[in-house]
């Protein structure tokens, strides 16, 4: 599904030239729930932007869903986002200006789908996530959790290949927090690949493989028995 | 507090210096053009007579024989004029004809001069309050004697005579010798009202009313002998023989000004207008005894719609720029605040009033609004002065006064606050715990 | 697509899409209005006055007595005449673009029950016709019978050339060969038709229209006298008329020269829509002016926003809006409001239409002025939000993630 071979990353200023990714090895398989944690400055959200199409890598390949999307253009990108990735962000995201049912309509849109369908996978992605009856309501009339239950509903609309989670429940209290876990894992069982970017040891117990990066590198990777020193400061 | 208020209003409108200039350049050019045309338009609509226009009024009867009953002529024909001016029912009164008059004066060899005269009576100096630099005004004797005496204008002493006293100098005035015994000081009235009328027939393109003081003033008897065949009817009934006295031809050509100082003289004058119309009909010289008017010097200025519609036009026209400034500034402001409101949430949180919140905004825009008032000030001057290159009759007039000066400052300080007022209270009234939630 | 979302969006910034609406709207009112004066005045000086004005001159004297009038013209065209370069010298009462001449109320009977309106006559002696060069359309020429000498203020009984406008006005579609009018006293008898002659203060006078005017033949005297008509080659007027200008005065030294009226006719044209054309540059300024603060608001609006939502637009990147999408938002949602705008502004255009119309003595705005300035502030709208959107569309998607 998620394929990334000797990918680099390299931020280049007028002084410093810094290493963001270095020859990053990664395959996430169809059907996996993967956590992705390292410390502060460890390369997880140039990894999640790299891996979600949001930003292009320096050197490497990226092969998405059986695609190289290494030498895409910035459209083409754009599409591929749209069809194939589901995006949670730790802010929830949502459109402030525009009611849930707008919100979910907004990528649908993007993708120039009839009309029917839209109404049907919005009120399908809306129940699914327990929201069907605030429809009509406005971000700001929510709970954080809400929030966040109604950004994974916006991705699940989209029916996507790969759902990418960043921090989702780093702005939630623990309870809202176990909610969206769950129901996260309940996509997954249903069979959704999903990556997460997460800082939190206990979540990323609760995957089936917790991919670490430390300085730009997986160092621990349970799947290929990648096993590198660790820091003393790291997650233990 | 005021200090810290205008402190952090200071930062803030720092924070982005090009909105900040585009919004006050937005104020400045609005004012300056508006402060532009609202000082001429304040200049040409104002009282020429200030304090006396009240007490002066301009009789009319419907002297044409052959009137529909509609307003009566503009002005009157000779033998009207000069039974009412005779009757001398008035406190003052002046009678009042205007002719171009060949000029020229035995000291020197320049050629002559077609130069405008009034041909008038003595009561017109003091009833007008003309100032006087050499000499004085003939007296009602010179009236009815005809002597061959002249008020000249200082323009054309300082033209003819290098600006020294030259009372008691001749005049050549068409082929007489006339002997000036005054000359007149400055004197600009705006307009030149005792020459105003058919102001309706002119299609709002009025600015000959704002031309110069006339140079040349002769007793009115004296300077009909004097400049015969030169004087022009306003209008005629019928063709009349041009050959002829204009005093016995089917036109009007002759104003009567009259000064009435109460109430009571002005009734008495009216009931005394309208008897004279009541024989004049019986006699079978006129038609319409009740179509006489009897207006103030205002009204008559009114009624002739003196100010130009070009200047009205660019007033409003002005104005309306103004607007569409003002509610650029208005929007540019909303924007601004909004954009902050995170921050001013924040400063709700910790415990700012929303009357605190709205005064630092208000403040904000009162800044914005100064320095665009002040640009306005001069833009407003600069404009003055290109409406002074303008070649309008008016242009020499066109001048900043105290008074709009300050209504200059009361623009610019309304429009600010009200620019300022609408954004403010918005970004006050904001929920505190929205305004966090958009941080 | 975006339709939707754009309308909902601005349904919760009701407030700053109203002001620049409204901002709109007043600026679709003045521009409408201030483009139709322009093109009045334009208009209004474009006029044709039916005479060679290249080649013709005028010279005004005052100031002589009219009893040796006969004398003093005779003196003063043959001065003229002896001016190098001059064509031709003929007495005449006025010109277009001068002084006000002779003008007078006409009726189409003897009584007056029919008024025809205020119309311009031109007198003019036996070269005046020719040296005006008036154009005939229909009729004669005046033949040497029918100069005569000025009674009143015209010759008694004289046949005139009259403008097709005129005509067509006093006789709708019938032919005005050999018709009559009255006034001054007299009565006149239609001989010729004239393609043009404007009168001498178009658009100043009392005369609905500026080709109300007629041509008498007449012959100089007592009463025609003192102005003249040169007629020379184009580029020779200026010298011409610096030499005629002294010549007349040292044929009659006693004379006044009317310094404001006696120079070539272009340049009496030129003075007389000198505040015409005052009016089109401050017109043409304020349009300019108004369309700048215009377009001005609409850019520091459309930036703020762009600002505003740098974090929303970086999560439409995310979710799969091409740089396209999030351009044409921004152009959709400016043409939205620029159309709300305008359609206020059509409302107030006519509003300040008849306001105008009663204040200012001008006609009603045509239905046509609308379109124009609509499609011309559409036009503004798109080009001013073209910078800010552009910008937004240069918004990266990684924006999306990043914290503020």
């Amino acid at each position: 599904m998620l394929e990334m071979r000797d990918m680099s990353k390299i931020f280049r200023t007028e002084q410093v030239e810094t290493h963001a990714l270095r020859s990053f090895d990664l395959h996430v398989r169809e059907g996996e729930f993967v956590t992705v944690t390292g410390p502060s400055g460890s390369g997880k959200t140039t990894f999640l932007n790299i891996a979600g199409l949001l930003d292009t890598f320096s050197t490497g390949a990226y092969v998405l869903d059986g695609q190289d999307v290494s030498d895409l253009d910035d459209y083409a990108r754009s599409k591929l986002r749209n069809r194939k990735i589901g995006f949670i962000f730790q802010g929830f995201n949502l459109l402030p200006d525009l009611n849930l049912f707008d919100n979910l309509d907004v990528p649908l849109c993007y993708r120039r789908l009839k009309r029917a369908e839209r109404h049907q996978r919005i009120n399908d992605a809306l129940a699914r996530v327990g929201l069907a009856s605030r429809m009509k309501h406005y971000p700001s009339q929510l709970s954080g959790g809400q929030q966040q239950r109604a950004a994974i509903a916006r991705a699940l609309a989209g029916h996507p290949r790969l759902l990418l989670a960043d921090e989702p429940t780093g702005n939630l209290d623990s309870q809202m927090a176990l909610e969206v876990m769950d129901l996260l894992q309940d996509i997954n069982r249903a069979g959704s690949t999903i990556v997460m970017v997460t800082h939190d040891p206990n979540l990323a117990s609760r995957a089936q493989r917790n991919v670490h990066i430390v300085d730009g590198r997986v160092a621990e990777d349970p799947a290929d028995g990648t096993i590198r020193p660790r820091p003393v400061e790291g997650t233990a | 507090m005021f200090a810290y208020y205008v402190k952090v209003a200071l930062h803030n409108t720092q924070r982005n210096k090009v909105l900040a200039a585009l919004m006050v350049l937005a104020i400045a050019v609005g004012i300056g053009a508006s402060m532009t045309t609202l000082t001429v338009m304040h200049l040409l609509s104002g009282d020429p007579l200030p304090g006396r226009s009240q007490h002066i009024y301009y009789p009319q009867i419907d002297v044409n024989p052959q009137s529909k009953g509609r307003e009566p002529l503009d002005m009157l024909d000779y033998r009207t004029a000069m039974d009412l001016w005779s009757s001398d029912k008035a406190d003052q009164q002046a009678l009042v004809a205007n002719s171009m008059v060949k000029v020229r004066t035995p000291y020197s060899t320049r050629p002559a001069l077609m130069l405008p005269m009034v041909s008038t009576t003595s009561d017109f100096f003091s009833m007008f309050d003309v100032p006087f630099r050499y000499g004085q005004a003939w007296s009602k004797s010179d009236d009815a004697s005809r002597t061959r005496v002249a008020v000249i204008s200082s323009r054309l002493n300082d033209k003819l005579f290098g600006g020294r006293n030259s009372v008691g100098k001749t005049l050549r005035l068409a082929d007489s010798d006339v002997r000036i015994i005054g000359v007149l000081d400055a004197w600009r009235p705006s307009p030149l009202f005792y020459k105003v009328r058919g102001g309706r027939f002119t299609d709002g393109d009025t600015s000959a009313f704002y031309k110069k003081t006339d140079d040349v003033f002769m007793p009115f008897a004296a300077s009909l002998e004097v400049n015969a065949g030169n004087f022009q009817a306003f209008t005629c009934w019928s063709a009349p023989d041009p050959n002829e006295d204009l005093r016995n031809a089917p036109c009007v050509w002759v104003a009567l000004w009259a000064r009435l100082n109460s109430a009571a003289k002005v009734n008495a004058y009216r009931s005394y207008l309208q008897n004279y119309a009541d024989q004049q009909k019986a006699a079978g010289r006129i038609k319409y005894a009740d179509d006489i008017r009897l207006r103030s010097l205002m009204q008559w200025l009114d009624f002739n719609r003196v100010v130009p519609s070009n200047v009205k036009l660019q007033t409003a026209l002005a104005f309306s720029f103004l607007l569409i400034c003002l509610t650029n500034v208005v929007g540019l402001l909303l924007a601004k605040f909004l954009r902050h409101s995170g921050e001013i949430g924040l400063r709700r949180a910790l415990g700012a009033t929303r009357t605190a919140v709205f005064f630092q905004c208000l403040i904000e825009s009162a800044i914005i609004g100064l320095l665009g008032g002040l640009g306005g000030l001069l833009l407003t001057l600069f404009g003055l002065y290109l409406v002074r290159l303008q070649p309008v009759a008016y242009a020499d007039l066109a001048h900043m006064d105290v008074s709009m000066f300050l209504v200059t400052f009361a623009l610019a300080l309304a429009t600010s606050l009200l620019a300022g007022a609408l954004p403010a209270l918005r970004a006050s009234l904001t929920p505190t715990a929205l305004q966090l939630k958009l941080l | 697509m975006q339709i939707r979302f754009v309308l909902a969006a601005l349904r919760k910034h009701r407030l700053a899409t109203f002001l620049i609406a409204l901002q709109i709207s007043l600026a679709c009112a003045v521009l409408c209005n201030a483009c139709f004066l322009i093109v009045q005045q334009v208009h209004a000086m474009r006029i044709d006055s039916g005479v060679d004005e290249a080649r013709l001159g005028t010279v005004k004297l005052s100031g002589f007595d009219p009893k040796s009038a006969n004398d003093f013209n005779a003196r003063v065209v043959d001065a003229l005449r002896h001016v190098d370069g001059v064509q031709s010298v003929s007495v005449i009462s006025g010109v277009p673009f001068g002084e006000p001449g002779v003008r007078a109320g006409i009726g189409l009977d003897p009584d007056y029950k029919q008024f025809g309106g205020v119309i311009d006559f031109y007198l003019g002696d036996d070269h005046a016709a020719h040296d005006f060069g008036l154009h005939l359309i229909s009729g004669r020429m005046p033949s040497p019978d029918d100069y005569m000498p000025v009674t009143k203020f015209v010759p008694s009984n004289a046949p005139v050339l009259i403008t097709r406008t005129l005509a067509e006005h006093l006789w709708p579609g019938q032919n005005p060969l050999g018709k009559q009018f009255w006034g001054l006293d007299t009565q006149f008898r239609v001989i010729g038709v004239l393609d043009h002659l404007s009168v001498s203060q178009p658009g100043g006078s009392e005369a609905k229209d500026p080709d109300w005017s007629v041509f008498v033949p007449a012959i100089a005297g007592p009463n025609l006298a003192g102005k003249y008509l040169i007629r020379a080659q184009p580029n020779d007027m200026p010298r011409v008329m610096r030499e005629a200008r002294e010549a007349a005065l040292k044929a009659a030294p006693d004379a006044v020269l009317d310094t404001d009226q006696s120079h070539s006719l272009s340049r009496l044209r030129h003075s007389y829509f000198e505040s015409a054309r005052v009016m089109v540059k401050l017109l043409a300024g304020v349009v300019v002016a108004l369309l700048g603060t215009t377009a001005l608001g609409i850019v520091g609006l459309a930036s703020f926003w762009v600002t505003q939502r740098r974090k929303q637009i970086g999560t439409r990147r995310a979710l799969g809006a091409t740089r396209g999408d999030i351009l044409r938002y921004f152009q959709i949602e400016n043409f939205i409001i620029v159309s709300f705008g305008i359609l206020l502004g059509m409302l107030l255009a006519y509003g300040l239409s008849l306001e105008l119309m009663r204040s200012y003595e001008v006609p009603r705005l045509p239905f046509g002025y609308m379109p124009i300035g609509a499609a011309a502030l559409w036009i503004l709208g798109q080009l001013a939000v073209l910078v800010p959107a552009l910008r937004a569309s240069a918004i990266t998607p990684v924006e999306a993630i990043r914290t503020l």
